[in-house]
């Protein structure tokens, strides 16, 4: 598959709940900090569990200048300021670039759920005379991306991408296919999601979230803890990125995406999807398994997931499967939804730029089914030239996405 | 290299018919899809018109197995995925053999599924919360569902630009498709009508407010208040030109350029225009044609009173004193605002009206207020003059988002 340009990463913003920007984040995520606590947002006394991974302290008026910041929900709040961070962590000054060929995509799983939240308990409590316009003006997914560009002045392809737990590889692979048809000249790429009642019920109903820690691949794996975040990348040409003296994370080698259409919420029992985004990845990047140094996994800790995860990174790879550190970073962060595969693209640019692999915290005890190198408990240095990063949805939705060192 | 983008079959869930050629029979009729509001919980609201389906039998598109699983927006975008693909020519046995995608646009997935989900753990506890509907909360519920239905197992992705999602979302399988990424893709859009989103739209003042002379959710017309919240679904499929005729695919129309444009100065309520304006542009220019080659426009507008006129002063200015000589319309009239699906349904229409040499009028329209642009605002049914080939599609979000689309005739 060929690209007419090659499209690089050249910032990189992230809040999470280990950490806010690159420095922040990165120092919790070597050091194996946890992000996961008792649930704040809301009250889980009726809950059976009570983990979650929030962001603490965060402080959106440090970040939204040109929109009231009250006048956005969380999810926007949190876009912004990891947009805002990643064009600091650039460098690109707006004032040098056509603001109107600057996009945003964003990926997501819920947008903005607290103002639907709202909604349901004006509803149950009899009060719908309360439901104002704020409603309609701040609910609907589509205003995150479109709150980005706002406050940046972006008049370009501005767009969600609602993909689930897979939706910040998707924002990422779409904004590369409008940059490298030269359909924009800067796009800010990636996901956000605010901790969610909705979604938190959901997983709780599902029997999915750990009771206690989150230990993706170890063999007393119990589950995910949910999560909220944001991370936005600045995406351009190399050839532009060159030419203003920026420095280059790395370039996105190519993505594969494809649906198990098998089931809505537990993946194919033989990985078939995950393996043919894994090896349509891999083709569209030209490179062979033996090429590939890191896999960031999506690596939920439930039962199921790293299980048929571990199969079909097997079924992709075959005997080389067992050389490449896989490590889940989801261990630390919980599970921030679209916003997941954003942060792990992040990771996967800065393994590249600091050739050292974080690790799977909580991992005791090796699981038969899943045998391969988790990088347990401890960070690891290790030259990374390609990273792959794999996030699966519900929908049956599956995605790899290829990042590479940028040669000169 | 740039491949070509065949249009190869149609589905549509619609209000004024379950094909495109019904529907653009009743759209060149005069038939309304909007009436009377029914249902008591919607007492008490201003407006008094929707436009939602008042007859949709799932069981007549989906056979064989349980639709227990799927919710109504699920359901609609699974029916119109059957009517989309026996339309095109493909069966069970090719779809196995072949990796076909799907690209949905949508505003809301299902506001009325994640509420309900939610207003039931509120009510009866969290373990009381159904599972199976949890799995529909997620807003690309209906594309996941749609592709287990019909086996289709390509890059499977759910756009949310607003009331332009259908657009983008058949902008984005386009690209797929002319940059070598998927060889076939079903794309378009769908939304449901429900409480939630009619209570947000109309606490919004969005809505078309009934008046004593009557409701005016009329595109461009000086009377219009609002828009009436409709619903549907429409897919077509996209496939590699060559790859469809090497099939023996019959080739109805193409996608030869697409344009979208973000209003960052939405919220300061300006510059509306001028992004609708430069999508339209970069479309003609993705498509290396002059808006001067486009035969007939296909408009965003549903009887708003702000956006509705940013759109024809953006189509006033991109055919730069011309506007007045290409006929445009807004089906819009008939069939209501219906979100998601409004660009793709639009582009249906478009593509029969080009093969049928004739365009819909914009029912109800009368007069515009003075400073209206003068366009070609088509009042009845018009006869397209003969080599009309070319149309433009155009879809408007409520928060800033422009997206255009170049259909023509084979």
């Amino acid at each position: 598959m060929s690209r007419q340009a090659t499209i690089v990463v050249t910032g990189l913003g992230m809040l999470t709940p280990i950490g806010t920007g690159r420095e922040q984040f990165w120092n919790a995520l070597v050091g194996g900090r946890s992000g996961i606590g008792p649930v704040k947002s809301f009250d889980t006394s009726n809950y059976s569990v009570h983990l979650g991974a929030e962001i603490q302290d965060f402080q959106p008026q440090n970040y939204v200048s040109e929109l009231a910041p009250e006048s956005i929900g969380r999810s926007s709040q949190l876009a912004i300021a990891a947009a805002r961070l990643a064009l600091s962590d650039a460098s690109l000054d707006l004032n040098k670039i056509d603001l109107e060929r600057a996009g945003v995509c964003v990926g997501t799983t819920s947008g903005e759920p607290h103002f639907i939240e709202r909604f349901d308990d004006h509803y149950v409590q009899g009060n719908l005379a309360n439901v104002g316009e704020e409603f309609i003006t701040r609910y609907p997914c589509h205003v995150v991306a479109g709150h980005v560009a706002g406050e940046l002045g972006f008049g370009g392809e501005t767009m969600m991408i609602a993909t689930a737990c897979a939706a910040g590889n998707y924002a990422i692979a779409r904004a590369c296919d409008l940059l490298s048809a030269g359909k924009a000249e800067a796009m800010l790429a990636g996901g956000a999601d605010s901790f969610s009642r909705i979604t938190y019920t959901g997983f709780a109903r599902l029997g999915a979230i750990a009771p206690e820690v989150c230990q993706p691949f170890d063999r007393k794996r119990k589950g995910m803890v949910p999560g909220e975040g944001a991370a936005m990348l600045l995406l351009e040409t190399k050839e532009q990125a060159i030419a203003r003296g920026a420095r280059i994370y790395c370039e996105i080698g190519g993505y594969g995406l494809s649906c198990d259409a098998h089931h809505m919420t537990a993946a194919h029992p033989e990985g078939q999807g995950a393996v043919r985004a894994m090896r349509m990845a891999l083709e569209q990047s030209g490179i062979t398994p033996e090429d590939v140094d890191y896999i960031s996994a999506h690596g939920t800790g439930t039962p199921t997931n790293d299980r048929l995860e571990t199969i079909a990174v097997k079924r992709t790879f075959g005997s080389q499967a067992y050389k490449i550190p896989i490590s889940s970073v989801k261990s630390m962060l919980g599970h921030t939804m679209g916003a997941a595969s954003a942060i792990e693209a992040a990771v996967c640019a800065l393994t590249i730029e600091r050739g050292e692999i974080p690790p799977t915290m909580n991992w005791h005890e090796q699981d038969p089914e899943c045998d391969l190198d988790y990088v347990p408990n401890v960070a690891r240095q290790h030259k990374v030239r390609v990273a792959m990063n794999n996030a699966y949805a519900f929908g049956g939705t599956n995605s790899s996405l290829v990042l590479r060192e940028c040669m000169a | 290299m740039k491949r070509r983008v065949a249009i190869t079959g149609m589905g549509v869930i619609s209000s004024l018919g379950n094909s495109s050629a019904e529907l653009h029979s009743a759209l060149c009729k005069g038939d309304t899809g909007l009436h009377k509001i029914e249902g008591e919980a919607f007492h008490g609201f201003q407006c008094r018109q929707s436009g939602n389906l008042l007859s949709f039998q799932p069981e007549t598109f989906l056979q064989g197995k349980p639709l227990r699983s799927l919710d109504r927006t699920g359901r609609m975008v699974a029916a119109a995925a059957t009517l989309a693909l026996a339309n095109s020519g493909w069966s069970r046995e090719t779809l196995s053999q072949r990796d076909v995608g799907l690209v949905l646009g949508t505003m809301f997935g299902s506001v009325h599924t994640i509420s309900e989900f939610d207003r039931r753990a509120l009510v009866e506890g969290p373990a009381y919360a159904s599972p199976l509907d949890f799995a529909n909360t997620v807003i690309n519920a209906a594309a996941g569902q749609a592709a287990i239905w019909h086996n289709l197992r390509g890059i499977n992705s759910t756009i949310a630009c607003g009331a332009a999602s259908g657009l983008a979302a058949l902008s984005y399988a386009a690209d797929l498709v002319r940059y070598g990424r998927q060889t076939a893709v079903l794309a378009g859009g769908a939304d449901e009508f429900c409480f939630e989103s009619f209570c947000g739209f109309e606490r919004a003042r969005l809505l078309c407010a009934a008046a004593d002379d009557g409701e005016f959710a009329i595109p461009f017309d000086a009377r219009r208040t609002g828009f009436a919240l409709a619903e549907a679904a429409a897919l077509l499929m996209l496939e590699e030109w060559e790859a469809a005729q090497a099939r023996g695919a019959r080739i109805m129309g193409e996608i030869v350029g697409h344009g979208s444009a973000y209003n960052p100065m939405r919220r300061r309520q300006n510059g509306g225009s001028n992004a609708i304006a430069r999508a339209i542009r970069a479309a003609t220019e993705d498509a290396e044609v002059s808006p001067a080659e486009i035969a007939c426009v296909s408009a965003s507008a549903n009887g708003s009173t702000v956006i509705d006129k940013e759109e024809a002063v953006a189509l006033k200015a991109v055919f730069n004193g011309k506007g007045s000589q290409i006929p445009v319309t807004s089906i819009k009239s008939m069939l209501g605002e219906t979100l998601g699906a409004s660009g793709a349904v639009q582009a249906i229409d478009l593509i029969e009206s080009l093969s049928n040499g004739v365009l819909p009028g914009c029912l109800g329209l009368d007069k515009t207020e003075a400073d209206m642009p003068d366009l070609d605002l088509c009042r009845e049914p018009r006869k397209l003059q003969a080599g009309c080939g070319l149309g433009l599609v155009n879809s408007v979000g409520f928060d800033g988002h422009a997206c255009a689309l170049l259909v023509a005739r084979t």
